[in-house]
C-alpha cells in the first residue's frame, strides 16, 4: 500500500510540475466546443432560406450567414431563435413543405446539444474561482468549530437548489438582509457560547425507569377489569331478581316498555329484591343510568387486552409498547412513553440510551421502534430514526441514539422526547393493526417490544468551552471580571480574529476598531460581557469571516499559500475551517508538501467529519433531495413509510462512505454484488437474517436486482410521483448521471401530449407518443429506453413483475371497471446503442461504461471542491483524474487525491 | 478614521443617492386627515407585483382569444375574481423572449434579461420592474419597496433562482421577509426604545457598518478583479442597510402606523399564508409605510393546504397525465383567483383622505413567466387597479410575443415612473392605456 501511494504521489507530482510548466508557456488554442454539422445545412437552405434567406428576410431574420461554429453571444442567440420556433412547431409554417422526420429530429438533436456545448463554453470561468462566500452548511460549522454552539441556521438562504453545486462562488449572493442575518446569528452564537463558558453545573444525566410511567395506567387497568367484573355481578343479580316468580307480573309489565333484557334492567327499582349498582361499587349516577355499567361490560377488546397486558412478563422493571387505539382505550399511556428533557439541559450534543428486548413469537417486522421528539403535533410527529430491536425479554439490548438537542426546540414545547413502535404514528396504520389484531385474536395487536429504561446524558460537556474562538479570548467573559487592562483586551480581539479568519492575523487598524466599538458600547452603559459580545459579533459579520479570500498577489496564477491550501482543503473534506493539526502543518509551511498533503487529505477522508462532504456532495450530485419533493402513497405503498424511505436514502450515503473508507472502485456504484443494508432496508428488501440499525456490507445472492445504484430504493422512487414509476425522469437521471450523457433542458414551448390523459394504456403504449413528432423524438428516443429498462422497480423502489394503469370515475374515484393490469417488459433498444431484454441486461450495458461515468463523476467533485462550474477547460485535469484511477481500478479515493494534488486545486 | 465624515463619504460614492422622506410628506403622514387640499388631490402611485410560480392550466384560465374586448366570457379559473370583472385587464400574448428555461417562472419575469447576456458568466440578470419603480415612488416612505418572500417553499413552485421577484440595479437578487409574522414584524413592530435611545442604538449600527466596510476595504486590495466584483455585494449589502438607517434615522420619533390588522399566527402555509401576506401587503399601502411590494408566493405549500398530495412541478404538467392532475392544476387556479379576489376587495375598500380608494391609485401586476408546462409564450398575466391608467374589464390579445417588458414600462410610465425602457421593451402597450 505504501509502495502503491509513493507511486501515486511521484506520478501526480511529476503531472503537477508538468502543468504548472505548461501554463507558463503559450496555451495552445481550445478547439471549437459548439460546431454544428455541416449536413445540416440541407435543412436550412431546403425549408428556412426561402424566407430567410438574401433576398427575403422575413422578420428581418436571415439563416443562409449563419455560422456553423458558435463562437460569440450573437451567434448562439441567432441559433437559440432558430432552435424554438422548430421546436414550438411555429416554424417551417403549417403551409410549407415540412422536413422529413427523420432529418428533422436529427436536426434538432444535434442543435440542441450544440447549443448546450455553446452555452457551456461562452459561459466558461477558464478556471476562474469567484470569491467564495462560505454558504450556508460551512457558515454553520464554521460557528460551532469557532464558538462551539449548534445554531439554527435555516432562516439564512439554502444556497441549495440551483443548477450548481452549493459551493459555487458565484451564485453565492450577499444580500443586506443576509448581512443583518449574519449580524443577528453570530451575537446569538457568542451570547450561547458565552453563558456556556460561565455555566457552573454541568448536566450529568436523566435516567428513567420506565415502569414508572405504567403504575396509573395499570392501576386503571386492574380497575377496568374489576369493573367489568362488578359489572357482571350486578347484571346477575337483576337478572336474578327478575326472574322470581313473584316478581314476574310485575316484569311482564315492565316488559311493555322494556324490549330486551338490558332495557329491563334500567327498570331495576321496580323489580323486588334487585341491587343497587352502589351495592356492587359503582357511583351513585348510574342508578339512573346502567348505561355506565353496559360500558364495561360490552367493551370486550378493551377489556381483553388489558387482561392481556395484565398478564405480560416484566411489568414491575418496565414497559411494552401498545398501539394507540382512537376509541377510548386505556393503552394509549404505553403507546407513545418519555420523557420532558430537564430543563437545565441546554442545546448540545446527547447521546439517548435505550434499554429494550422483543419477544421472540411475533413477525420480524414488529421490531422496530420510533425514538423522536414530540412538538406540537403529538402522536404523530415524524420520528427522528427508527431502530431495530434485536435483543430479547431474557437478553435485552441498550440502542444507543446520538440526538442533537437544538436551540430550535428547547423550548418547552418541543422537549419531550418519545418512543414508539413504528408506524403507528399514522393513525390509519394503527387503526388497521387494531382491528387485524382485533380480528385475529379478539383483543387486538400482541405487545411485542419492552423497554426497561430510558436516559439522557450530555455527549461531551467539556468541548463546548473549548472551542477555539473562546479559550483564544483568555480574558474573563462575565460581568464581575473586569480586571484587565486594554492591552488585554487587545490581545484577546487579536487573537480572537486569527481564529475567526482561520488563521490571518487581524490587518492593521481592525483591533483598533474593536476596541472603538467595545469603547462605544460601554459609553451607553453596556457592561463587559454585553460590550465584547457586540465587539466580537463585528467580526462574525466581517467579510473575512464570511468570504474564503485568496489575495491575487503579484502574478495571475500563483500557488496557495499554506493558509489558504489548508482552508481549500479543510472546506472540500469537512465542510468547515482546518483543525489544528491543518493549521500547524500551514502555518509550518509542511502543508505544501505534496506527500503532506496527500496525508492530511487521507486523513480527512477516513476522519468522522468527513460526512460533512460525503453528504452534502453526494445529496446534489445525485440530485438526493427529490426524494422529499413528493408524499408516497400511504395506500399504495404501506411499507414504504419514513423508516423505510430513511433508510433507503441512507443506503446510498452509507454506501459512497464505505467506498471512500475502503478505497473500492466507485464503478461498484454501476453495479455489485454487495449491498450495504440494516435491519430496515433488508426488511424492505425481503433479505433475512440482517438485525441491527448499522449498515454493513452484504453479499447479494446473484439473482437479486439490488447492488449499485440502480438498485437502490431511493433512487428508483425519486424516478416516480410518489404513485407511478416516471420512466422519463429515471431515464434522463441514467443519462445525467450515471453516462454522463445529460440530455439537454426540456425545451420550452414543446406542448405535452394530451391526447392520451385519462385513457387506459401501459405505460409504454403511452410513452410510445413522444415518438411521434420530431420535437420529442430528438431527446426521448435517448432517455426512454432507460426508463423502461427500470420498470420493473415500482414508485417506491420494489421490486414487480407487473403494473396497472386505472382511470377514475366521474367522482374521482379509481373506477373499477377500466383498469387495466399488464406483465412488464423491460426489454429495450438504447438509441445508437445495443438491445437488451431485460433490466439485468441493461445494468450491465451501464455498467461497462466505467470511463463515461468516472468522467461525471470527476467533473461533479471538481465543481464541488473549486467551486466554480467545470467548463471545458478542465477537460485535460478530468482526463488526468479518470486515467490516474483507471490505472487502479477506478479506486474511489484515488479521485480525491488526484483532484488535491492537481495544479487547479493548489492555485489562485 | 471612524467618523461620520468618512461614512458619509462612503454614501456619496455609493452608487444610488439615497432619498431622504420629504418634509411635507412627513407633516402628511403624521396628520394625514389636516392634509393640505393640493396634497389630498394627487395621491400617490402604488405598485404591487404578484409571481405564481408554475404556470396556470392553459384550458380554462385563459379567456377565449375570439372573445376580445369587454364581453368575453370569465373562465372556470378566473371565475373567483367574477365581481372585479369590470376592474382587471387580461392581457394575451406576452413574453420574454430571452427565458427558455421552462422552470424560470419567476427569475426573469420583471427584468426581461438574458440569462446568458454575460460572457464568461453562467448566470447573468437585470434590474427588476420593481425596483425601477421604487427609485421613483419610494422616496417618501418608511420603505422605498417591500420585497415579500415564501421562503423554502419557493424552490419547489417553479420560481427558478433567486431569493424574491426583485432584483436591484446590479442585477443581484433581493430578499425580504419570508413569512407574514416577519414581515409583519419588519412594518408594524412598536418601538419601545426612547428617542434618545434609538439615536444611540443609530450610532452604534453605523459604528459597525464603519466597521464592516473597513474590513471589506482591507480585504479588496489585494483581490482580484473578478473578486472584487463579489466583494461589491456585500459593499452593496452595507450601502443598503446604511440607506435603511438614514431613512430610520430620519423616521426617528415618527411612530409606526397602526395596520389595522392583528398580529398574524406563525407556522401557517400555503393558502392562509398567502391570504395573511395580501392583508399585509394592503395594510402597508393602507398606511403608507412603502408604495411598491412583490410577493413571490408558495405554490407547493398551496396545494398542500388544498389536500392536494401531488408536487406542484408534476401537477404544472398535467397534460396527458391523469384526470386528477388537471383536477388539481384547477383547483389551484381557483384558489390563487379567491386569494387575488380577496385582495382587490380590500384595496376597492381602503379609502383614501380625499375619499377615493386604494385600488384608484394602485396597479397590481399577478402573473408568471411560465404559461403551463414548459410553455414561456402566452404569459399568464392580469392588471388591475387603477393607478397606472389601464383600461380595465378587458380581455385584451396584444401582437403575439410581445415582451412582457413593454407591459412593465406601460404600467411604469402609467405610474409616472419616467422610464424610457426596461429590460428588453420595444416599447409600451398602447392598447393598455385607457
Amino acid at each position: 500500500m505504501q509502495n502503491c501511494l509513493q507511486g501515486l504521489l511521484f506520478r501526480l507530482t511529476c503531472l503537477w510540475v508538468a502543468c504548472l510548466l505548461s501554463s507558463l508557456g503559450l496555451q495552445a488554442a481550445e478547439p471549437p466546443r459548439a460546431v454544428m454539422p455541416e449536413r445540416h445545412r440541407a435543412l436550412l437552405s431546403q425549408h428556412c432560406q426561402g424566407c430567410h434567406g438574401e433576398e427575403k428576410q422575413k422578420g428581418k431574420f436571415r439563416v443562409d450567414d449563419l455560422p456553423l461554429q458558435i463562437a460569440d453571444a450573437h451567434t448562439a442567440e441567432r441559433w437559440q431563435k432558430v432552435l424554438n420556433a422548430i421546436n414550438s412547431g411555429e416554424m417551417p409554417p403549417e403551409e410549407e413543405k415540412q422536413p422529413e422526420a427523420r432529418v428533422k429530429t436529427d436536426f434538432l438533436d444535434d442543435l440542441s446539444n450544440v447549443m448546450v456545448a455553446a452555452r457551456k463554453s461562452l459561459g466558461d470561468q477558464h478556471g476562474v474561482i469567484a470569491l467564495r462566500r462560505l454558504n450556508r452548511r460551512e457558515y454553520h460549522n464554521t460557528l460551532r468549530d469557532l464558538l462551539g454552539v449548534e445554531m439554527d441556521v435555516s432562516e439564512l438562504p439554502s444556497d441549495t437548489g440551483g443548477t450548481r453545486f452549493d459551493t459555487v462562488g458565484a451564485s453565492l449572493f450577499v444580500t443586506s438582509n443576509q448581512i443583518e442575518q449574519y449580524e443577528a446569528l453570530g451575537f446569538e452564537a457568542l451570547e450561547e457560547a458565552f453563558s456556556e463558558y460561565s455555566r457552573t453545573v454541568v448536566p450529568k444525566k436523566f435516567h428513567l425507569e420506565m415502569e414508572t410511567l405504567q403504575r396509573v395506567f395499570l392501576k386503571r387497568n386492574k380497575e377496568a377489569l374489576d369493573a367489568r367484573e362488578r359489572a357482571g355481578r350486578w347484571v346477575a343479580a337483576v337478572d336474578a331478581a327478575a326472574k322470581r316468580p313473584e316478581n314476574a307480573a310485575k316484569v311482564a309489565e315492565l316488559r311493555k316498555i322494556a324490549k330486551n333484557d338490558d332495557a329491563l334492567r334500567y327498570h331495576w327499582k321496580k323489580i323486588p329484591g334487585a341491587p343497587s349498582p352502589v351495592e356492587f361499587g359503582f357511583e351513585k349516577t348510574s342508578e339512573v343510568n346502567p348505561a355506565l355499567i353496559y360500558l364495561y361490560r360490552d367493551k370486550p377488546e378493551f377489556i381483553r387486552y388489558d387482561e392481556y397486558y395484565q398478564k405480560l412478563p416484566l411489568l414491575d422493571q418496565g414497559i411494552f409498547l401498545t398501539v394507540p387505539s382512537r376509541v377510548a382505550g386505556g393503552n394509549g399511556v404505553t403507546a407513545v412513553p418519555g420523557f420532558s428533557i430537564p430543563p437545565d439541559f441546554p442545546p448540545g450534543e446527547y447521546m439517548v440510551r435505550l434499554r429494550v428486548g422483543a419477544s421472540p413469537a411475533t413477525s420480524p417486522q414488529r421490531r422496530f421502534l420510533e425514538f423522536g421528539l414530540k412538538g406540537s403535533l403529538g402522536q404523530s410527529t415524524p420520528a427522528l430514526s427508527t431502530h431495530h430491536v434485536t435483543g430479547t425479554l431474557e437478553a435485552p439490548q441498550i440502542l444507543e441514539i446520538p440526538f442533537t438537542f437544538t436551540r430550535k426546540n428547547a423550548d418547552r414545547g418541543h422537549r419531550n422526547l418519545f418512543v414508539r413502535e413504528r408506524g403507528i404514528g399514522d393513525p390509519n396504520r394503527s387503526e388497521q393493526m387494531l382491528s387485524e389484531g382485533i380480528k385475529r385474536n379478539g383483543f387486538g395487536p400482541e405487545a411485542v417490544i419492552w423497554v426497561d429504561w430510558m436516559e439522557i446524558e450530555p455527549k461531551a460537556a467539556v468541548t463546548r468551552i473549548t472551542a477555539s474562538g473562546i479559550r483564544a479570548l483568555g480574558i474573563p467573559l462575565n460581568d464581575d471580571g473586569d480586571k484587565f487592562s486594554a492591552e488585554q483586551l487587545r490581545g484577546a480581539l487579536e487573537r480572537f480574529v486569527v481564529e475567526a479568519y482561520r488563521g490571518v492575523k487581524a490587518p492593521a487598524g481592525l483591533v483598533d476598531r474593536l476596541v472603538n466599538i467595545y469603547d462605544s458600547r460601554k459609553s451607553i452603559g453596556d457592561k463587559h460581557r454585553e460590550a465584547l459580545k457586540h465587539t466580537l459579533a463585528a467580526v462574525l459579520s466581517s467579510p473575512r469571516f464570511l468570504y474564503r479570500a485568496e489575495p491575487e498577489g503579484n502574478a495571475s496564477q500563483r500557488r496557495l499559500d499554506g493558509f489558504e491550501l489548508a482552508v481549500r482543503l479543510s472546506y472540500f473534506l469537512r465542510g468547515g475551517p482546518p483543525d489544528e493539526t491543518l493549521r500547524a502543518l500551514a502555518a509550518s509551511g509542511e502543508l505544501l508538501n505534496q506527500r503532506v498533503l496527500l496525508e492530511q487529505t487521507d486523513r480527512l477522508l477516513s476522519h468522522p467529519d468527513a460526512v460533512q462532504f460525503m453528504q452534502p456532495f453526494l445529496t446534489q450530485w445525485l440530485g438526493l433531495d427529490r426524494l422529499d419533493l413528493f408524499q408516497f402513497s400511504k395506500a399504495l405503498f404501506p411499507r414504504f413509510d419514513d423508516a423505510a424511505k430513511s433508510a433507503a436514502r441512507q443506503e446510498v450515503h452509507e454506501t459512497f462512505a464505505y467506498l471512500l473508507r475502503a478505497n473500492a472502485p466507485i464503478t461498484d456504484l454501476l453495479n455489485a454484488d454487495y449491498a450495504l443494508l440494516n435491519g430496515v432496508l433488508a426488511d424492505y428488501y425481503g433479505f433475512q437474517g440482517i438485525a441491527g440499525d448499522a449498515f454493513r456490507k452484504v453479499k447479494l445472492p446473484a439473482d437479486s436486482p439490488r447492488g449499485g445504484l440502480l438498485g437502490m430504493a431511493a433512487i428508483t422512487a425519486m424516478g416516480s410521483n410518489g404513485q407511478r414509476s416516471n420512466p422519463v425522469e429515471r431515464g434522463a437521471w441514467v443519462l445525467r448521471k450515471l453516462l454522463n450523457e445529460p440530455p439537454p433542458p426540456a425545451p420550452a414551448n414543446v406542448p405535452e401530449i394530451a391526447r392520451l390523459a385519462g385513457k387506459l394504456l401501459t405505460t409504454r403504449e403511452r410513452l410510445q407518443a413522444h415518438q411521434e413528432s420530431p420535437q420529442c423524438a430528438n431527446c426521448h428516443r435517448k432517455i426512454d429506453p432507460f426508463g423502461f429498462g427500470l420498470e420493473n422497480f415500482d414508485a417506491a423502489g420494489q421490486w414487480r413483475l407487473t403494473d396497472f394503469y386505472q382511470s377514475l370515475d366521474e367522482a374521482g374515484r379509481p373506477d373499477p371497471k377500466a383498469k387495466k393490469t399488464w406483465v412488464i417488459e423491460a426489454a429495450a433498444v438504447i438509441h445508437n446503442g445495443p438491445a437488451f431484454k431485460d433490466y439485468f441486461e441493461m445494468r450491465n450495458i451501464i455498467a461497462s461504461k466505467k470511463e463515461a461515468f468516472a468522467k461525471g463523476f470527476s467533473s461533479a467533485l471538481i465543481e464541488y471542491a473549486l467551486g466554480r462550474p467545470c467548463g471545458f477547460s478542465d477537460d485535460a485535469l478530468i482526463e488526468r483524474m479518470v486515467n490516474q484511477a483507471r490505472e487502479r481500478g477506478y479506486a474511489s479515493r484515488d479521485f480525491v487525491r488526484s483532484l488535491v494534488l492537481s495544479k487547479e486545486f493548489q492555485t489562485k | 478614521m471612524n467618523t461620520p465624515l468618512n461614512r458619509r463619504h462612503f454614501l456619496r460614492t455609493a452608487t444610488s443617492l439615497i432619498a431622504l422622506p420629504a418634509l411635507e410628506s412627513l407633516g402628511f403622514q403624521r396628520f394625514a386627515s389636516a392634509a393640505s387640499a393640493s396634497a389630498a388631490r394627487i395621491r400617490p402611485k402604488r405598485m404591487i407585483f404578484l409571481g405564481f410560480g408554475w404556470g396556470v392550466t392553459q384550458e380554462s384560465w385563459y379567456p377565449s382569444l375570439g372573445q376580445k374586448g369587454s364581453s368575453y366570457a370569465l373562465p372556470a379559473g378566473l371565475e373567483p375574481l367574477a365581481r372585479h370583472k369590470a376592474d382587471f385587464t387580461i392581457v394575451q400574448g406576452l413574453t420574454n423572449k430571452h427565458n427558455g428555461n421552462g422552470h424560470y417562472g419567476s427569475t426573469f419575469w420583471l427584468t426581461g434579461a438574458n440569462e446568458f447576456g454575460e460572457p464568461g458568466q453562467s448566470f447573468h440578470n437585470s434590474i427588476s420592474a420593481d425596483q425601477v419603480a421604487a427609485a421613483h415612488l419610494g422616496k417618501d416612505t418608511r420603505f422605498d419597496s417591500f420585497v415579500l418572500d415564501c421562503g423554502a417553499a419557493a424552490g419547489p413552485s417553479g420560481h427558478g433562482q433567486g431569493l424574491s421577484l426583485s432584483w436591484d440595479g446590479r442585477g443581484k437578487p433581493m430578499s425580504g421577509p419570508k413569512n407574514p409574522v416577519e414581515a409583519f414584524h419588519r412594518l408594524f413592530a412598536r418601538e419601545t426604545a426612547s428617542i434618545e435611545q434609538q439615536k444611540a442604538m443609530l450610532i452604534q449600527k453605523r459604528s459597525v457598518l464603519d466597521n464592516a466596510i473597513e474590513n471589506a476595504r482591507d480585504l479588496q486590495r489585494g483581490l482580484s478583479t473578478a473578486d472584487n466584483d463579489k466583494l461589491d455585494e456585500y459593499f452593496q449589502g452595507i450601502r443598503d442597510i446604511e440607506a435603511r438607517l438614514s431613512r430610520d434615522e430620519k423616521w426617528l420619533g415618527v411612530p409606526r402606523p397602526v395596520p389595522g390588522i392583528s398580529e398574524p399566527k406563525a407556522g401557517l402555509g400555503g393558502y392562509e399564508e398567502i391570504k395573511l401576506m395580501y392583508d399585509i401587503m394592503a395594510a402597508a399601502l393602507q398606511t403608507d409605510s412603502t408604495r411598491v411590494l412583490t410577493y413571490r408566493q408558495p405554490v407547493s405549500t398551496l396545494l398542500t393546504s388544498l389536500d392536494v398530495k401531488m408536487d406542484a412541478h408534476t401537477m404544472s404538467h398535467y397534460p396527458g397525465k391523469g384526470p386528477e392532475y388537471l383536477e388539481a392544476s384547477e383547483k389551484r387556479d381557483r384558489a390563487q383567483s379567491a386569494l387575488l379576489a380577496g385582495l382587490l376587495d380590500k384595496l376597492k375598500a381602503a379609502k383614501e383622505p380625499d375619499g377615493t380608494s386604494l385600488f384608484d391609485h394602485t396597479t397590481v401586476v399577478y402573473g408568471s413567466n411560465i404559461r403551463t408546462g414548459h410553455c414561456l409564450d402566452n404569459c399568464p398575466t392580469i392588471v388591475a387597479g387603477r393607478g397606472a391608467g389601464v383600461k380595465l374589464g378587458q380581455n385584451l390579445v396584444v401582437a403575439k410575443d410581445t415582451p412582457l417588458c413593454n407591459a412593465w414600462l406601460t404600467l411604469l410610465r402609467g405610474s409616472g415612473v419616467p422610464a424610457t425602457s426596461h429590460g428588453d421593451s420595444t416599447g409600451v402597450v398602447n392598447e393598455l392605456l385607457a
